[in-house]
């Protein structure tokens, strides 16, 4: 598949971060290359963020490389541009919580949520792969379905397993985020990906005590734009999917309200979150994977700094 | 206004269906899978918006729709069409023919339709007419043409079921006589009240009302109709020790049973139970009952067989009345040297089981006026016609009444005269060619030879004739048979009120052989039974027949003792039911109209005597035979030729003239309500794509939102 260049990260072509057209690509692998590829090539900024050194070779400069990394001194013998290359080093645990609940099911869109998140979490895992981490990831609803404990070698089990999850339960953050802390025992940064139906005091309790065991948390909260905008119109009985309840709604005049709520559960979870030191982006899964990838990397490099 | 199909108005219940659907199946039937319910649970609910009709015309439109179609269901029809049948506003004229034959008489029938007529006459309007014609074999007009409902319901309440069987024909002829005599500003109606047993109408009854005639059968029935009766009685008389004795049996039927049941069959003489017996019969069956003989001494014994009662008790009895046998008296002169066992064989013929012959044969030639007075036949065997007063005696005998064989032999020779008596001239006796001669052709509808009418029922052929003597016939003389040559056998001719006949042959073995063939003995007795003028008695009348008690020769079926009938002594005839007929002194006839079943003593006024002249009458059985037929197929044939006639509601039958006419408009109404219905769904039709047009839009775009997955 031919990737193009892209100029930036703000105005980028994003066609092939755009989850409708990623929904074509069979297998994860495949996809997780394409998303990560196309996008640092779009960055212009190299993969490698490893701070080792351990000097491993000298490699000419290539567009887009950082020029930081230039070796001056080589530049004065030899008048070219060449880039001290080090050893990489194995630099932290990532691991993946993703929600499977049923609402993560929903979608309207290309995709749904639960798709949305899987390109995500395999195309990050990916990402981090090529990063020399650590990539773990954890499966949940109201427990933990799928754990594979964060290793260098696998990335083939997440992306089978991510490939392989289904939704089906109800889903609670609380005790599956719990057995998660409980069992990682190096601090690393846990990306938490769901749709959190729950009171925001309870998710960033749940999540809080991530951070309690010196883990960098990063959330993204997948939303389907249904979720978001509620424009339907046609007066229908609306069952909750975890739950099966139903209940009539009218929604030409419930739709406003209903913003409304959405608006401010986002604004609190962020000011939660944000209090205690975690990333939270909202994810729009009709709006392309560059966005969170973006966030990411974000994090990432905020992180790098911090240490 | 009334429904012919009210059921239907159940359907108005369905009205409720498209409210339902308005209010609640709208939200109902799109369901949305969301995520989570954690929001919109926040909101408050408004109920109000939930039951809040959005398209009232569309629910009017559907509703009234829906009423229109439930009513159309029910066949709303206009009732006072229904009082004025066939009617266009005029006054009516109704005939009301009522069935009383004595089948009505089945369990509550007579009341019913007493009940039918009531209402009939009930429904008359101030302008209408009516008739009420009762039917049974014949036809009585109690009332015509008259609009006092008072006097026809008076009129009603006197009729009775009668003891008759049932002829369509007489009643349905009356009813048209009377149709055709009303004005014709009234619209004829015929309402006929029967249980229309398929035995009473023959198809050919040649009825035809006139045009614009509706014709109403009213169909009085049960719906099982079992009946037990006596459907026939055979008497046998025989002679026993010098005293005559009877055979009595009878045929019991019964028909429409559920199961099989054991009846009782008692015989009674004079009012006394004498034999009882009892058979076993299926639900449907017969059985034939003989009872022992019994010995008849008395005139006028009164007998009957009855069986339990039933639900119609009228064909449970059968009568019948005896009287001891009265002997033919037959006086055989055969000369006084007769061929040996010349008239052995005639005298011998004429012992028989009934006998009712008593045979005297005499070697001479002539007879005294004593002799002749008591004698019914004289036979003359090979002896020649008595001369002078003899002679004269002889004729004036037959011209009496009296009956006169001549049998023809050897010695028989013509004389001047007998062409006057006998039916032809004979010549001399010869041979016959060929060795013998044989009887070539018989005249069988004539009574000597009514035995022997059917169809192998007696070969005269085997019979081998050599000799005999020709006959000519005069004008007057009537061949009854004839041999294979072409010459007379045997002659007839009436002489005043008596018989001639000439046997051109023997009656022994010189001449032939019949008198050892087996036709012999019934041949002779159809020949003494013809001279002698005899009627074989009537045990028993029939419902509705009419005996005329001044008639000699009607009398001769039931009396023997003529003298106690003289024409010129006042008479009174007792009913069973209890009444009296009186039957005065009259140079007339004197009819006795045979009314009731049961027994008909006759006497003088004031006389008491012991075993007065009495005639048994019984039901027509063919009454009990309760099969129905088809109302229409008897209005269509009854109906105006230019109509059919098809079933209204209710039974009721309708020419297909009114039908189109008055039912028609009676009931049109479902047409307008079907036609509205269908223009309102077409306008529904429209208004709801529109809606849906618009609806669907909408939907399709909320249709994005459901998750792929469900």
């Amino acid at each position: 598949m031919a990737v193009r260049e892209r100029s930036s990260i703000h105005g980028a072509d994003t066609q092939f971060l755009d989850p409708a057209i990623l929904s074509r690509i069979n297998g994860l692998d495949l996809l997780a290359r394409t998303v990560v590829d196309g996008f640092l090539q779009g960055i212009h900024r190299s993969p490698h963020l490893g701070l080792s050194l351990d000097f491993a070779e000298h490699r000419q400069y290539m567009p887009g490389d950082d020029i930081r990394r230039i070796d001056w001194k080589l530049y004065g013998r030899t008048d070219r541009f060449y880039l001290k290359l080090f050893e990489a080093e194995t630099s932290a645990n990532f691991v993946i919580a993703l929600d499977i609940s049923k609402s993560m099911s929903f979608g309207t869109h290309a995709v749904t949520k639960l798709d949305y998140a899987r390109y995500l979490a395999a195309a990050l895992s990916f990402f981090s792969q090529k990063q020399r981490d650590r990539v773990g990831l954890a499966t949940f609803d109201h427990e933990i379905v799928e754990y594979i404990p964060p290793s260098t070698r696998h990335l083939q089990r997440i992306l089978h397993v991510l490939t392989r999850a289904e939704p089906g339960r109800p889903g609670v953050l609380r005790d599956p985020l719990m057995r998660l802390g409980d069992n990682l025992h190096h601090r690393g940064i846990i990306l938490v990906i769901s749709d959190f139906y729950e009171e925001p005091e309870q998710v960033i309790d749940s999540i809080r005590h991530l951070r309690a065991r010196g883990h960098d948390v990063i959330v993204f909260h997948v939303l389907d734009p249904a979720e978001l905008e509620f424009p339907f119109e046609s007066a229908a009985s609306f069952r909750d999917m975890e739950s099966d309840k139903m209940i009539p709604i009218v929604p030409d005049r419930l739709a406003t309200e209903y913003r409304a709520l959405i608006g401010e559960h986002t604004e609190e979870l962020a000011r939660l979150f944000t209090g205690s030191r975690i990333d939270y982006t909202v994810l729009d899964t009709s709006k392309p994977l560059d966005h969170a990838l973006f966030q990411y990397l974000s994090s990432r490099e905020k992180l790098a700094r911090v240490r | 206004m009334g429904l012919l199909a009210p059921l239907f108005l159940l359907g108005l219940a369905g009205l409720v269906v498209p409210i339902v659907v308005h209010l609640t199946e709208r939200q109902r039937r799109q369901v949305v899978d969301f995520p989570s319910l954690m929001f919109l649970r926040q909101i408050p609910f408004r109920s109000s918006r939930r039951k809040k009709i959005h398209h009232w015309a569309l629910l009017a439109i559907r509703a009234l729709a829906l009423a229109l179609l439930v009513a159309a269901f029910s066949r709303p029809f206009f009732e006072n069409d229904v009082v004025g049948i066939g009617s266009t506003g005029g006054p009516r004229e109704v005939v009301v023919v009522l069935d009383r034959s004595y089948s009505m008489g089945y369990g509550d029938r007579w009341e019913r339709a007493k009940t039918q007529a009531r209402e009939v006459f009930e429904g008359l309007g101030a302008q209408d007419r009516a008739s009420l014609v009762l039917m049974s074999r014949g036809a009585e007009a109690v009332l015509r043409a008259t609009s006092d409902r008072d006097r026809l319901l008076a009129a009603l309440d006197t009729t009775s079921v009668s003891a008759d069987g049932t002829l369509y024909g007489p009643a349905l002829k009356l009813a048209q006589t009377i149709l055709d005599e009303s004005e014709p500003q009234y619209q004829r109606e015929v309402v006929i009240i029967s249980d229309f047993q398929r035995n009473g109408w023959k198809g050919d009854e040649g009825v035809t009302f006139p045009p614009g005639t509706l014709v109403s059968p009213v169909l009085i029935s049960d719906e099982t109709t079992p009946n037990a009766t006596v459907a026939s009685v055979t008497l046998r008389r025989d002679f026993f020790s010098g005293q005559e004795r009877m055979t009595a049996e009878a045929r019991v039927v019964r028909r429409g049973g559920e199961a099989p049941v054991d009846l009782s069959i008692v015989l009674e003489i004079d009012g006394q139970e004498v034999q009882t017996q009892t058979v076993h019969l299926e639900s449907t069956g017969s059985a034939v009952v003989t009872f022992e003989a019994f010995t008849l001494s008395d005139v006028y014994t009164r007998g009957s067989i009855r069986i339990d009662p039933d639900a119609l008790p009228q064909d449970d009895e059968f009568h019948f009345v005896l009287s001891p046998g009265r002997a033919m008296r037959t006086i055989v002169l055969e000369g006084a040297n007769p061929q040996q066992d010349a008239s052995f064989y005639i005298e011998t013929a004429h012992i028989s089981e009934e006998a009712s012959f008593d045979v005297e044969v005499r070697r001479s030639t002539s007879l005294s006026a004593a002799d002749l007075a008591s004698t019914d036949v004289v036979i003359l065997n090979d002896i020649p016609f008595p001369q002078g007063a003899a002679g004269d005696r002889l004729r004036r005998f037959v011209e009496e009444g009296g009956g006169l064989l001549l049998v023809l032999g050897e010695r028989s020779a013509w004389q001047t005269g007998l062409e006057e008596i006998l039916p032809g001239r004979f010549g001399p006796a010869r041979n016959h060619s060929r060795g013998a001669a044989r009887l070539g052709r018989l005249d069988r509808s004539h009574p000597v030879f009514e035995a022997f009418a059917g169809p192998r029922s007696g070969d005269f052929s085997r019979a081998r004739f050599f000799r005999s003597r020709d006959l000519e016939l005069v004008p007057e003389g009537r061949g009854l048979a004839w041999f294979d040559d072409g010459s007379v056998a045997l002659a007839e001719r009436r002489l005043g009120e008596g018989t001639v006949l000439v046997w051109t042959s023997t009656m022994d073995r010189y001449w032939n052989d019949l008198a050892v063939q087996p036709v012999f003995l019934p041949f002779i007795h159809g020949l003494m039974r013809h001279l002698s003028g005899y009627q074989e008695r009537v045990p028993w009348f029939t419902i509705g027949q009419v005996l005329d008690l001044a008639d000699p020769a009607g009398l001769v079926f039931v009396a023997d003792r003529e003298t106690e009938l003289p024409p010129d002594v006042d008479l009174v005839a007792l009913t069973p039911g209890g009444g009296s007929v009186a039957l005065p002194a009259t140079a007339g006839p004197r009819f006795l109209e045979l009314e009731e079943p049961g027994f008909y003593p006759v006497r003088p006024p004031g006389t008491n005597p012991a075993r007065p002249f009495a005639v048994a009458v019984n039901v027509d059985v063919a009454e009990s035979e309760l099969e129905a037929m088809d109302p229409e197929e008897l209005a269509a044939a009854v109906a105006p030729r230019e109509t059919g006639v098809v079933i209204g509601a209710g039974g009721e039958t309708l020419s297909v003239e009114m039908q189109e006419r008055n039912q028609e408009r009676r009931q049109s109404l479902w047409r307008l309500l079907m036609v509205a219905a269908l223009v309102l769904l077409l306008i529904e039709t429209a208004i709801s794509n529109w809606i849906s047009r618009t609806t669907t839009t909408r939907f399709e775009h909320g249709r994005s939102y459901v998750p792929s997955n469900t």
